[in-house]
């Protein structure tokens, strides 16, 4: 999936990946004074910390290069004259702290409205609205990240390593959905995630999939689950990060990719036309743990029985077999609202059919 | 007219006739004996190659030049020593301004010269080391173009200053006096007869002809005064990271290149078919 | 209307309980030890590109091929302060095209024309010769190759064009393509304020 950001513990990355001289004594100091003062909060916390590790980091040697330039030699602005000034380096900034809370602070807002829209309004026009400005926002103009399918390896990875970190941004963003699931279902994956949007909004002709086969393709996620555990939390050498390698649609969100990926993505998007979000249903490990969350939720899409109506139209619109029985299966209740838009007796059908009857 | 390589004196090592971190700069006198410096150290070969003796410096060795006297000019980051023959230390020039990176020194008539990279000029000093003027400081540019690092020059017969500008691609004539006579020298990528890369010829000396060394990749060629390329002495044997090979040439016409990566000084022979 | 509150209920609530004590603790855990931001750099002085050494080898491309991101997250920029500003940049110039009237070569290196060149100072135009020039190299149009700091670098260069990751690009991936691409494992991790330092190539000795 998405990557999400990935965030080392500076000492543990002096052990393993930085040459010695990146972390030499010079540069500390040059790092310390370079910093100036005025900085925002955020940042001169981050400092404060980063100038706390380097006061603590071991103290490295220096790594040889045979060749070395004894003097500095390039001719420097006084020496040009004529009024000449040494221009900047262009070297833009990693994404600002504040637009990285942003993204969370989306991604919350994104998910209560579509708990608000489906379970509240019942509206399917609004949720697909919903669901096209997240593919908008969170796909095409994030690219796909930081996203909570990505970060459960970041996630794995922080909480087996010692030496690895993540920043809180990417904490949020794994935990917050989940939290969700646990009192609504999954509203991230109706409303907010754009992998499930992408593949929501190509769904043309829904067939149905025999219930068996359903239920055991849908044990492969968790295999991949396990797999992607188990290769993000191996040795530095040794480690993958499969959800983010195997993401079939960033190639889309970017624009760009290699053609095998994006030959995969069109794949399932194809294959999307006519089974309901395979990716979600049968490969997405977050959706997986997604899933065991909204066992325990107390709300979600609800199918009341009608005592006079039977009619199952509920049932025929659900296009990922979330109904069974008359009875909303929420683990698998991807948020779409199509069951309340296909209900005459509830919903925005039912609506309008009240409001021609009154009319008329 | 070709050269042929017949001897190969010091290389990097910590024996007493190697260099263990830079070789720097040569220079011979008039006996043929070679005088090379770096390590803070200055080492003099005799006329066959033999380390015949040497003495440190109290700072890095950049440049050296032998006076008809005998006496040995040492230039260095901010000063000038000088040694006599015995190589006992008589007196030091130290200046932060004038002399900030000394690497090269020259003699005229009644005059010493000095080469201060880094101000990129040649200053000029009477015998008693008390400034004259400064050569080559006065252009658009204010000075030699340098990339490299070193200011070189070399002095022929007639006193007159054969300095080399890399980052024109010359080797510029002036007057102690300062005044600009003429050049020799243009930039080609791939005719030997011109001086490749962003900066050449790092490196001169004159005797009979010009001799300059040029760095990326590494050569020494022969020029006549009037800039016709004489003769390409070698390339082969330098490492190709080599950079500002200091170049001196003796009475019999031996060429003495500084490999400054190897730390070997290499001899070649002018040979007449 | 209330509905009575079964021992199934009782039970989830119970367990739901637990989850999100888990999921406060995991997030408290992973908050705590959360500090120093890192990102992806190019070591300077272990890109074949730019590391010394490595004298006349074709320019590495895998920074712009292997990059998920269009064109590469991946540029070259030019540290102006250690740049020499030649009148003849090998750089900017493929120094070995034929010599026009103006005793300049008559190519230029780089295959996107991304580097532009501009005289500085007193500027002298009768003779280009007799000028400092300023090469600054257009990111837009950059997309790492690396040949122009392939012929930067000493001792034909100054070597103060090196590669750096540009963040406004680049994706921060957990893996980046080019590290596992990257022969030499040039591609680091390194915290944010000494990725955005310039490059120690060459440390000085004296």
């Amino acid at each position: 999936m998405m990557r999400a950001r990935e965030f080392v513990q500076p000492p543990g990355v002096g052990q393993a990946i930085l040459p010695a001289d990146t972390l030499s004594s010079v540069s500390r100091r040059q790092m310390e004074s370079r910093r100036q003062p005025g900085l925002a909060a955020p940042q001169r916390l981050l400092l404060l910390l980063l100038s706390l590790f380097l006061a603590f980091a071991p103290t490295l040697p220096a790594q040889s290069i045979p060749y070395s330039r004894p003097v500095e030699t390039a001719p420097q602005a006084e020496t040009i004259g004529g009024g000449y000034k040494t221009p900047a380096v262009q070297k833009p900034l990693p994404r600002d702290a504040y637009l990285q809370m942003l993204d969370v602070l989306l991604l919350a807002a994104a998910m209560g409205i579509s708990v608000w829209l489906v379970i509240k309004r019942r509206s399917r026009k609004w949720a697909v609205a919903l669901t096209i400005g997240s593919l908008a926002y969170f796909g095409f103009y994030r690219e796909g990240c930081v996203c909570p399918i990505g970060s459960i390896q970041n996630v794995a990875l922080a909480l087996t390593d010692r030496t690895y970190a993540i920043p809180m941004v990417v904490t949020a963003t794994f935990f917050l959905p989940l939290v969700i699931a646990l009192f609504f279902g999954r509203a991230f994956c109706g409303g907010v995630c754009a992998l499930g949007a992408i593949q929501e909004l190509v769904l043309l002709k829904p067939v149905r999939v025999p219930p068996r086969l359903d239920r055991a393709l849908g044990l492969l996620k968790y295999v991949y689950l396990g797999l992607a555990i188990f290769l993000a939390i191996k040795p530095a050498l040794g480690r993958d990060f499969l959800i983010c390698r195997f993401d079939p649609f960033v190639g889309f969100f970017r624009r760009t990719g290699a053609p095998h990926m994006l030959l995969l993505g069109g794949g399932f998007l194809l294959l999307g036309m006519f089974v309901g979000r395979p990716y979600c249903r049968y490969l997405c490990p977050y959706g997986g743990l997604l899933a065991w969350c909204t066992r325990l939720a107390r709300r979600g899409v609800t199918i009341t029985p009608d005592k006079e109506l039977d009619c199952g139209l509920c049932a025929e619109a659900c296009p990922y077999g979330a109904i069974e029985h008359m009875r909303a299966v929420r683990k698998d209740c991807l948020y779409c609202a199509r069951c309340y838009a296909s209900c005459p007796r509830d919903g925005e059908l039912a609506h309008t059919k009240a409001e021609l009857v009154h009319l008329s | 007219m070709t050269y042929r390589q017949i001897r190969v004196i010091g290389g990097k090592g910590n024996a007493p006739g190697q260099f263990a971190t830079s070789l720097r700069c040569l220079a011979v006198d008039a006996h043929g004996q070679l005088f090379a410096g770096g390590d803070s150290e200055i080492k003099l070969f005799d006329a066959a190659g033999r380390l015949k003796r040497r003495w440190s410096t109290s700072r890095p060795v950049l440049s050296l030049a032998v006076a008809g006297d005998g006496a040995v000019y040492a230039g260095q980051p901010g000063q000038i020593e000088i040694f006599d023959g015995a190589a006992k230390l008589v007196n030091t020039w130290r200046g932060e301004t004038l002399l900030g990176r000394v690497t090269a020194i020259g003699f005229v008539k009644d005059g010493v010269l000095a080469g201060d990279a880094a101000d990129r000029a040649i200053r000029h000093f009477d015998r008693t080391g008390k400034f004259r003027n400064h050569i080559g400081k006065h252009n658009p540019v204010n000075g030699f173009l340098i990339p490299n690092g070193v200011v070189d020059f070399a002095v022929d017969a007639q006193g007159v200053i054969h300095a080399a500008n890399p980052g024109k691609h010359r080797v510029e004539r002036y007057l102690p006096t300062g005044e600009l006579l003429g050049h020799i020298g243009r930039f080609h990528g791939t005719d030997p007869a011109g001086f490749g890369g962003c900066c050449n010829p790092t490196n001169v000396a004159v005797r009979d002809h010009i001799y300059v060394t040029e760095k990326a990749g590494p050569r020494a060629k022969v020029y006549d005064f009037n800039g016709n390329l004489q003769a390409v002495v070698a390339s082969a044997p330098f490492d190709p990271n080599c950079k500002n090979m200091s170049v001196a040439v003796d009475g019999r016409g031996l060429v003495y290149v500084a490999d400054t990566v190897k730390l070997a000084v290499f001899v070649f022979e002018p040979v007449t078919v | 209307m209330s509905e009575p509150v079964t021992r199934r209920d009782l039970l989830h609530q119970v367990v739901r309980g637990g989850v999100l004590a888990t999921f406060g603790g995991g997030a408290i855990f992973l908050v705590q030890k959360a500090h120093g931001q890192v990102v992806w750099q190019v070591d300077a002085s272990r890109c074949i590109n730019s590391r010394l050494g490595d004298t006349g080898a074709e320019a590495c491309k895998l920074c712009t091929t292997e990059c998920v991101v269009a064109l590469s997250a991946v540029r070259a920029v030019n540290e102006y302060s250690k740049c020499g500003r030649c009148n003849i940049c090998p750089a900017y110039f493929n120094i070995t095209s034929a010599v026009d009237a103006q005793g300049l070569p008559s190519e230029k290196l780089c295959p996107r024309d991304a580097i532009a060149r501009k005289p500085i100072g007193k500027a002298d135009p009768e003779d280009p010769a007799n000028n400092f020039y300023e090469y600054s190299i257009d990111e837009e149009k950059c997309d790492g190759c690396g040949k122009c700091v392939m012929k930067c670098k000493e001792p034909l260069g100054l070597g103060s064009i090196v590669l750096r990751v540009r963040y406004d690009k680049c994706e921060d991936c957990n893996r980046c393509a080019i590290s596992r691409a990257c022969p030499k494992d040039a591609l680091i991790q390194v915290p944010v304020e000494q990725a955005l330092r310039p490059p120690e190539l060459h440390p000085r000795t004296e």
